[in-house]
């Protein structure tokens, strides 16, 4: 910002004689009236006497008023200030100052900005992409169960809230559900802890909680032809409870948001950005875990000597065909249809005894009817 | 001085000046607003500390203009160590919040009172750096006093408006402002501040009767928000003492309506120039994609649609970043200087010799505020 010496005029003393020069020493807020002496240092006197001596190479200009040329110095004390309203001498000694503007910031600085932000940002995009998911990985098993367990209730008192806990209990429809759960659990070769429930909501989901709880709704297994369907399902979230998913995604999700949020800092407007970016790329780590926890389904059902195709069904059935409502890059699960395919290309003819038999089956399916 | 002796007991009352230029101000907006886009934003703190530098050096007050001398490195360096703060708060509330959400669940919430204590603090603190790097004649101005102290009164009055429905915030402002003027000092002049709660009730009680009104009725609100704002500016003002230096302030309600009209009308043409703007990069992706109109703006088509997204994400920043410089323009420079044009400065010859204390305080305030995206005045 250049200063510009117009005829405008802040001060007092705006009639045709010159203007005073005003100085200011930096210990008090007295307004000295001074006269400049241009020798081999700028004399600064006040009644004939000198009260200050500035090196011309320490004066650096300090933010003024246009019409004012407000300068400072460097070996003077921080906040001494010397005010020239007169055009001819702030010519004169801006002539004689040569190094007046090295201390104005932004000067040859913003390439500088621009540079480490671009930096900044390269090391932050570089961190979401490869730094998270790697911290992720490496930091879930070290998640004590305990602490896991805990989020796992906390979350659970939610869902609670958000659901309706109303847990379906007929007794011979608990006793299938279980004995289908322990079937594949043993298989899967997870422990105990792992607790299972019908939940009575006529949503059509299934899902796993940090600690190892999963929960059925009626309203998936209404849609249900047979057991293997919902085995596959069951299979598919011990895959996530096996593999900690949640644990893991929720290490990924704070750590993303953190340093997106970071990156958009203030601009008016971030909150859609920050949303945007941070969708896309946690919808693509969450679409990995959900192909992995497939593949765990699919091998646990081989291991079972059973299909994993009727499980793909059931999803085709509840979302039918997804590709042309979502935007692929945008979803956190694989489009259904893909993973029908999957699924039907891992297609055998069952080679182990069914999971339930058909008087199970119905029980199973009656769970939520709280008569018998 | 000698003038001084000259002049009668009671001086008349001496107007603020504002001596910088409109366009001057422009183009210092319109510039950071495209380096922070260029910048992802990092380049806020040199935009805030250019700003600041520009309405400071610009307020002449009896002949000699004020100084800022606060540079965007120390703005930076403070975000640094508030991150360096934030953080650990961020995950010892989460485990916090794990904890209470066992007990009841969503029980988290009242541990959201933490971050209202540490945003008051910020708030404090962040007017601190303001103040210390605010310098007039040579001598700064600063300020002691306690960040905690001051979160504990804001929080306590804020539970106690809640309560009262808002009725009780004049007298939450007063007694806040006394805290931070009786802190606050000119070298060795100290300030204080004069304005009472009951005196800003009876200017605004009636704003606050029409403030539900307002909620509902669109054009009623920008009315009701800017006579309030001109009301609190007013007493605010009023209320400032250094020593024996005292403000006054003639500012009438209607002052400031005006601008939130321009702000609102300027809203309203960036918007429609928006959506112009998005009509036009659909036809054109639609031309480029070489499908006829109708099948292209199928929803599942057009969402679909990678150059008709990327000119819409775009355009949406251009439209954010002019706001951005809207509200820099009429809400920040216009009413500073509309703020300036209604003061007067009573016995300014006690100011004439004042001697310079206090020390410089860190930007470490102004970090956490930007962190936790509270502001404060």
């Amino acid at each position: 910002m250049r200063v510009q010496f117009d005829a405008m005029n802040n001060g007092p003393g705006q009639d045709a004689s010159p203007r005073p020069i005003v100085y200011f020493d930096g210990m008090s807020s007295r307004r000295r009236a001074v006269v400049l002496g241009f020798a081999d240092q700028l004399q600064i006197n006040e009644d004939e006497q000198a009260i200050a001596a500035w090196s011309y190479a320490d004066i650096r200009r300090a933010d003024s008023p246009s019409g004012t040329l407000r300068l400072t110095c460097l070996t003077a004390p921080a906040l001494a200030r010397l005010e020239i309203r007169d055009a001819n001498v702030a010519a004169e000694l801006t002539a004689c100052c040569t190094r007046l503007d090295e201390n104005i910031p932004g000067r040859g600085g913003i390439a500088k900005i621009i540079g480490w932000s671009l930096a900044a940002t390269v090391s932050i995009v570089v961190m979401v992409l490869f730094g998270v998911p790697l911290a992720a990985d490496r930091l879930t098993p070290m998640v004590p169960q305990a602490l896991e367990r805990r989020l796992g209730e906390a979350s659970d008192g939610q869902v609670s809230v958000v659901f309706g806990k109303q847990v379906c209990n007929n007794a011979a429809g608990q006793r299938a559900f279980a004995k289908l759960v322990n079937t594949l659990r043993e298989t899967a070769g997870l422990d105990t802890a792992v607790q299972t429930a019908v939940l009575s909501s006529p949503i059509p989901n299934a899902f796993a909680l940090p600690g190892g709880k999963v929960y059925l709704f009626r309203g998936l297994l209404a849609k249900a032809e047979n057991a293997d369907e919902i085995a596959g399902i069951l299979a598919h979230e011990l895959g996530h409870l096996k593999h900690r998913d949640n644990m893991r995604e929720l290490i990924y999700n704070g750590g993303t948001s953190f340093l997106i949020g970071l990156l958009f800092g203030d601009i008016t407007g971030s909150g859609a950005l920050i949303f945007t970016s941070r969708s896309l790329v946690t919808a693509s780590y969450s679409r990995d875990a959900e192909q992995n926890a497939d593949s765990f389904a699919i091998d646990l059902m081989h291991k079972l000597g059973r299909s994993p195709k009727p499980m793909g069904e059931l999803m085709f059935r509840v979302t039918g065909k997804e590709g042309d409502r979502s935007i692929s890059i945008l979803a956190s699960h694989p489009l259904t249809e893909d993973r029908l395919a999957r699924m039907s290309n891992e297609d055998q003819p069952p080679s182990g005894p069914p999971l339930l038999t058909a008087e199970e089956w119905t029980s199973l399916k009656a769970i939520c009817n709280s008569k018998s | 001085m000698d003038q001084i002796s000259l002049v009668p007991r009671h001086p008349p009352p001496l107007p603020l000046a504002f001596s910088g230029d409109r366009k001057e101000f422009f183009h210092l907006v319109v510039r950071g607003a495209g380096l922070e886009l260029i910048t992802v934003g990092f380049y806020r703190f040199w935009l805030a500390t250019d700003i600041r530098r520009h309405l400071w050096s610009n307020t002449v007050i009896d002949g000699d203009a004020a100084e800022y001398t606060g540079r965007a490195k120390e703005l930076l360096i403070g975000f640094l160590f508030a991150l360096a703060i934030i953080v650990p708060v961020y995950l010892a509330y989460f485990v916090a919040s794990l904890q209470a959400e066992r007990i009841k669940a969503f029980a988290s919430f009242p541990l959201l009172a933490f971050f209202y204590l540490f945003g008051q603090f910020a708030i404090y603190r962040a007017r601190r750096y303001r103040l210390t790097r605010t310098v007039w004649r040579g001598v700064r101005f600063w300020m002691d006093g306690s960040g905690w102290s001051y979160a504990a009164r804001a929080a306590l009055w804020a539970v106690l408006v809640g309560l009262t429905l808002g009725l009780l915030l004049p007298w939450r402002d007063a007694a806040l402002e006394r805290y931070k003027m009786r802190h606050s000092y000119y070298g060795d002049l100290q300030g204080s501040f004069e304005g009472s709660g009951w005196e800003f009730f009876k200017r605004g009680w009636w704003l606050w009767l029409l403030a539900p009104f307002a909620l509902y009725i669109f054009p009623l609100a920008p009315f009701v928000y800017g006579a309030f704002k001109a009301v609190e500016w007013r007493w605010w003002i009023s209320g400032i003492r250094f020593g024996g230096v005292s403000l006054g302030s003639t500012m009438p309600r209607g002052a400031l309506i005006g601008l939130y009209w321009k702000v609102i009308g300027w809203i309203v043409l960036l918007a429609l120039a928006f959506v112009a703007y998005l009509a036009l990069s659909a036809g054109l992706a639609a031309s480029m994609s070489g499908m006829p109109l109708k099948q292209f703006f199928a929803p599942q088509v057009v969402s679909k649609n990678i150059p008709f997204l990327v000119f819409v994400g775009v355009g949406y920043l251009g439209f954010a970043l002019a706001i951005n410089v809207v509200l820099r323009l009429y809400l920040l420079r216009d009413v500073w200087v509309r703020v300036l044009a209604s003061t007067s400065v009573h016995g300014i010859e006690a100011a004439a010799n004042v001697s310079a204390r206090g020390d410089l305080a860190t930007a470490l305030g102004e970090g956490i505020a930007d962190g936790l995206d509270v502001a404060g005045f």
